[in-house]
């Protein structure tokens, strides 16, 4: 369960203004400690930009954004120090075996060379790609692929998870594999943040939601209550789902959103 | 106190080491070769031809010029080619995601560039000590020479990987700046051989004191007071370092 008491991710008016396009337009959020949070939204609507926002990669024009009360852009080394990122596009040495870039992905972070080498050999066979430690990156299954990205991103057991898109591209058995995981996860008392196309994902994972469109959030609360909130008639989906709250919120029709499906922000 | 994280950065050292050894046929042994083959050419054939300067064979004068030029040419491609790639597959998105500082981040493009300079320039000198009768005026300045060489042109290397936007960009840096500079900067002849005009646009181009620092380490002769060069290199190296932080603090073509 969620400690209220003490914030993980707060941000509070985030902006970000790229040339003429505003990517992020005010947008306040608090995510307690060792919640699972689910950032929904159509493409464009700014989940990625708050992402890098988070992880120090996206610089915002204005607002603030703290991870455990260190502030992203002061104490960016501390805060960094918390998170373990998967992004959504794959930002890895396509040339290192599998092995090296867990163990150098722990390197970078400070463990040791005894302890990285335990926890990639840990988190390899957890993630069933141990058989191809040896194979070089860009060698994998686009399955295999997104495996590494997440191993690599618990490698240094971060008190907060960022996934990307985490299961975009994954097969419904990779998909449930990858869900027990990160219950367990969040069991343990990980703060995990999770974007995603597939509403039924962040229905069956999320603690709350919220949903993002046009660089703002436009909703947010936990599933059941938004449900409540806003399905009391029949619609085309399923009475009742996150997803109809979600075609509702953003505006979408079902048709118009068969695309996101299988698209990208 | 802060504590510094050490071992992200030894790691990051690492990286760059794994990158360049992996592929040693293609970063390591070239460069040696051609130094090789212009010791045969210059030395053993064209070099007879030509006469001595500062009483040396030409072989010898050019020797240091060389290497110099190996190191050059090396730590540049290493930094750029590293970073470049980085930035192509996004993988240094991962590393500034890291809990690492720009200062550890740079300093390890550096380090590799620097590692790689000195790899390929002490083989040469090595090589040319076996085949010519080469000797040394001071190991030591030698060594720095070589060294302050190579932060230079690694520094250099990581600000033309953030300033291209295509390989076509970074090759342009390398063949209309770095090789023009590096072939008039004295690398094949003394300055004093020059017409008076070619001989002062020579004190615009940086790569000539440098050329004719490392030529005073290894030969104790060059064309400029030891100052002169000695001021310049410390302060190339200083500064085209301290630039590549600054673009790496800003974030320029890295964080948007």
């Amino acid at each position: 369960m969620p400690d209220t008491s003490r914030t993980a991710i707060s941000i509070q008016a985030l902006k970000k203004k790229y040339k003429q396009v505003e990517a992020l337009r005010g947008v306040d959020l608090q995510i307690p400690t060792g919640e699972f949070f689910g950032l929904l939204g159509p493409n464009g609507a700014g989940k990625t930009t708050l992402i890098k926002s988070i992880v120090g990669l996206v610089r915002a024009t204005s607002g603030t954004l703290r991870v455990f009360d260190y502030d992203v852009q002061r104490d960016y080394l501390k805060a960094k120090a918390m998170i373990g990122l998967s992004p959504q596009e794959p930002n890895i040495d396509r040339y290192f075996t599998v092995r090296r870039t867990l163990e150098f992905q722990g390197g970078y972070y400070g463990l040791s060379r005894k302890e990285r080498r335990r926890r990639a050999t840990e988190l390899m066979e957890q993630f069933g790609i141990a058989d191809k430690e040896n194979d070089e990156y860009w060698k994998l299954s686009g399955g295999l692929q997104k495996r590494v990205l997440i191993a690599r991103a618990l490698l240094t057991s971060p008190k907060i998870l960022i996934l990307d898109e985490p299961t975009a591209g994954v097969d419904v058995e990779q998909r449930h594999e990858l869900w027990h995981h990160l219950k367990n996860l969040n069991k343990d008392g990980t703060t995990i943040l999770l974007t995603t196309h597939y509403i039924d994902e962040a229905e069956e994972l999320c603690n709350r939601v919220a949903i993002m469109n046009r660089g703002q959030i436009v909703e947010m609360g936990e599933p059941k209550t938004l449900i409540r909130k806003y399905c009391q008639e029949q619609t085309k989906v399923y009475p009742g789902s996150l997803e109809e709250v979600f075609l509702k919120v953003t505006g979408k029709s079902i048709h118009e959103d068969q695309s996101l499906k299988n698209g990208k922000d | 106190m802060e504590k510094i994280n050490f071992r992200g950065f030894l790691t990051l050292v690492e990286r760059e080491y794994y990158r360049f050894f992996r592929l040693a046929v293609q970063t390591i042994f070239p460069p040696i070769i051609t130094t090789l083959l212009f010791i045969l050419i210059f030395g053993y054939s064209l070099g007879e031809k030509i006469q001595t300067i500062n009483n040396l064979p030409y072989i010898l004068y050019i020797l240091p010029g060389l290497a110099a030029m190996g190191v050059i040419s090396n730590s540049f491609s290493n930094s750029s080619t590293s970073l470049f790639m980085a930035r192509m597959d996004r993988s240094i998105e991962n590393i500034l995601a890291a809990p690492l500082s720009h200062l550890q981040i740079v300093g390890s493009f550096v380090i590799g560039g620097v590692t790689r300079g000195l790899v390929v320039g002490l083989t040469t000198l090595i090589v040319a000590k076996v085949m010519t009768p080469l000797t040394f005026s001071s190991l030591l300045g030698t060594l720095l020479s070589l060294v302050l060489i190579s932060v230079t042109f690694s520094s250099l290397g990581i600000i033309a990987a953030l300033w291209s936007e295509d390989w076509d960009h970074l090759a342009t840096f390398t063949n209309f700046v770095i090789t023009p500079f590096l072939y008039l900067g004295g690398v094949f002849y003394s300055i004093t051989m020059l017409p008076p005009f070619w001989q002062k646009v020579s004190y615009f181009n940086p790569i000539w004191y440098l050329v004719d620092d490392f030529r005073r380490q290894v030969l104790g002769i060059g064309d400029l007071p030891a100052w002169q060069s000695q001021l310049v290199l410390w302060a190339l190296a200083l500064s085209t370092f301290l630039m590549a932080v600054r673009l790496f603090q800003k974030g320029w073509k890295l964080i948007h």
